[in-house]
């Protein structure tokens, strides 16, 4: 799952991304309202944090202009003004959610890893595909009731795969969701990390659908 | 501050004048008066003496035993009115039958310059009388005719004319006094139209001083409005400076409070707390300064239904997993009395808790208050664990203020209480039917859409 963090205040800024990348998110930051709504613009991303004091271009601008070019990425709004009819306003200008500042980390981890679920159409914290259990929250994998140990980078891509279940995801998807934007995309390491996967999980679950991608099956 | 009346001023002042202008009328015309009887009768006194001479004059020999006047007031004895007509020797020749024997006292002795000299004197009775004394020579002799007329009925008349006179102005004088007071009282009546119109201000029902004034006191009502907007202006840059320190300080306190968290130094643990502590004393601090703000209430009202239906759609974006049920009364809800954004911000917090705690249903319900006051109810219900009976009344707790309040106690109700406060509405809290928490404010309503 890949987050864009655009926050001005770099101290913010980096613990958001810290904490994020700790719950094994890959994120991209931006410190203005320009380049924040630039790599919103270009990149896939999975949920975007967004201030809505920025310099350059204010959070609320960002946001709509988005929207209407159609972007739906799901929105989380950081704001200090937290009246109702602020928080009106954010979520009448498309955004999905609102944390007032000063917010405590959790606050932040639990309402994108929502955004994130809500975007998959998915109702819980967990995600079942089969025998496998994927705990959103906790990061926990288990097959058949035993937790399985994975890398991060094993979670993410799992983690990718399991909220998009009975779809097919190409081999581009995946590395533009789990790598940030400076990391060389012609590599074949999501090969690699299918394979490892495929070892640590039951046979079969992970389908190589040819010429197009991956997919995990519904049930 | 006070110090005597405009209205008793102007009073006082004018019947002041009116007594001078009046008892100065009265003494005057007393006195044309006067003059007038002196100068009619000094007049038919003259013409009694031409008469006299006249009567003297036909005897032709200057006997005058024979004189006398037709006047009957010349015989009754005493009467005051005499004449008397001496020789040069200054021996009465002859007298009127008034004088009963007795003879006028001496005047002055006649000179040619006052020739008739008219002058006063008192009989022997003690009667004043006006006299007219002429010197003409009849027959080669030289005689001094003195007619007299009664001074003390001129004088008595002249008193019954004073004390006509007084009546009538007096009772003139007592009109214009009361009508002076009438006119004082009448041309003060903007003042108490400026006074009301600043009271109206102060107690919230204007932000203006309204209305016209005549040209010496509309200077005044332009002034006090100018004062009202620079103090306003003044209120609101304090407000908007304050605004944005505390607002500003959010972005610092949360990168204090995360980079604290999870760390088990000491001074992660001080950090945590004073950022803590300062959060809490940014947000009581705000919302107080929004409760202070609000001096003026009147003619503010929202749609409450608008309101409402915008919060439920932001909650339903943000809860996606609850459903929002919304229940408007068919005869339309009735307008909140007050500030659109209190209202937003009482049921945004309610509404929002209730979300947090629902299991899946969260019903919202505005209905117009059954008894005769103009009110508006508002019941919040959910389907979560609800609350205690404690814990209501440790939630609804009153006399519990933002500047009193324990940090942390958070569910936003502070604000929502104190809110509730301003309005002077009630808030209450039981099981609902849903099975969870239910929350019940009465607001004060507005009339719909009047103006």
């Amino acid at each position: 799952m890949r987050i864009l963090v655009v926050e001005d205040d770099e101290n913010l800024n980096r613990q958001i991304k810290e904490a994020l990348e700790d719950a094994d998110y890959v994120v991209d930051v931006a410190f203005d309202g320009e380049e924040g709504h630039f790599l919103g613009d270009t990149e896939p991303y999975d949920a975007v944090i967004l201030d809505i004091g920025l310099p350059q271009m204010d959070g609320l601008s960002v946001l709509e202009a988005w929207r209407r070019d159609g972007r739906t990425t799901p929105v989380l709004l950081l704001t200090a003004r937290d009246r109702w009819s602020d928080k009106v306003q954010g979520i009448d200008t498309g955004a999905d959610d609102y944390v007032a500042k000063p917010f405590h980390m959790e606050e932040v981890l639990a309402r994108v890893r929502a955004l994130v679920r809500r975007a998959a159409g998915l109702a819980s914290n967990e995600i079942v595909a089969g025998q496998i259990r994927l705990d959103v929250r906790g990061g926990r994998v288990t097959v058949d009731g035993q937790a399985v140990k994975l890398t991060a980078h094993e979670f993410r891509l799992l983690s990718y795969l399991m909220h998009h279940k009975g779809k097919v995801v190409s081999r581009t998807e995946l590395t533009e969701h789990m790598y940030d934007q400076d990391f060389d995309r012609d590599s074949n390491t999501i090969e690699v990390f299918v394979g490892r996967l495929r070892r640590k999980l039951p046979d079969d679950c992970i389908k190589t659908v040819r010429g197009l991608g991956y997919q995990i099956d519904g049930d | 501050m006070r110090r005597g009346s405009i209205a008793a001023n102007v009073f006082f002042f004018s019947a002041l004048w009116l007594v001078a202008a009046l008892a100065a009328t009265a003494f005057l015309l007393t006195e044309l008066y006067s003059r007038a009887l002196d100068d009619g009768l000094v007049e038919s006194l003259e013409f009694d003496i031409e008469s006299l001479v006249g009567v003297s004059l036909t005897d032709g020999a200057g006997n005058l035993s024979g004189a006398t006047l037709s006047d009957p007031r010349f015989q009754r004895p005493a009467s005051g009115w005499y004449w008397e007509v001496r020789d040069a020797g200054g021996s009465a020749a002859s007298f009127s039958g008034s004088l009963v024997g007795s003879i006028l006292p001496e005047t002055a002795p006649i000179s040619p310059a006052q020739n008739p000299q008219i002058s006063a004197l008192k009989d022997g009775f003690g009667t004043r009388l006006r006299v007219v004394k002429r010197r003409i020579s009849v027959a080669g002799s030289q005689f001094d005719f003195i007619v007299t007329g009664n001074l003390d009925e001129i004088y008595a008349q002249v008193d019954s004319f004073r004390g006509q006179t007084l009546v009538v102005l007096g009772a003139v004088g007592a009109m214009l006094a009361a009508m002076s007071a009438l006119v004082a009282r009448f041309a003060l009546r903007p003042v108490t139209r400026l006074r009301n119109a600043l009271e109206r201000v102060r107690e919230g029902d204007a932000e203006t001083v309204e209305g016209t004034y005549p040209s010496e006191l509309a200077p005044l009502a332009d002034e006090l409005n100018e004062l009202l907007r620079s103090n306003i202006q003044i209120i609101e840059r304090a407000r908007s400076q304050v605004g944005n320190l505390a607002h500003g300080l959010k972005t610092p306190i949360a990168v204090l409070r995360n980079e604290s968290d999870g760390r088990k130094t000491a001074l992660a643990r001080i950090v945590a707390e004073q950022s803590d502590k300062m959060s809490d004393l940014v947000s009581t601090y705000l919302d107080r300064a929004r409760l202070a703000a609000r001096t003026t209430l009147v003619g503010k009202k929202a749609d409450t239904g608008t309101v409402l239906t915008r919060l439920v759609r932001v909650l339903e974006k943000i809860h996606k997993d609850k459903s929002l049920t919304l229940v408007l009364p068919p005869g339309g809800t009735p307008w909140f009395r007050g500030e659109e954004g209190d209202l937003e911000e009482i049921v945004g917090n309610l509404l929002d808790n209730a979300c947090k705690w629902a299991k899946s249903d969260v019903q919202l319900t505005a209905e117009p208050l059954r008894d005769n006051t103009a009110g508006l109810r508002i019941v919040i219900a959910d389907d979560g664990p609800g609350l205690s009976e404690e814990g209501m009344s440790a939630a609804l707790k009153r006399g519990v203020r933002l500047d009193e309040k324990t940090p942390g106690s958070g569910l936003g109700l502070d604000i929502v209480k104190e809110l509730v406060d301003v309005y002077g509405g009630k808030l209450e809290m039981g099981r609902a039917s849903l099975g969870g928490l239910e929350v019940a404010i009465d607001l004060p309503a507005a009339r719909a859409r009047a103006d």
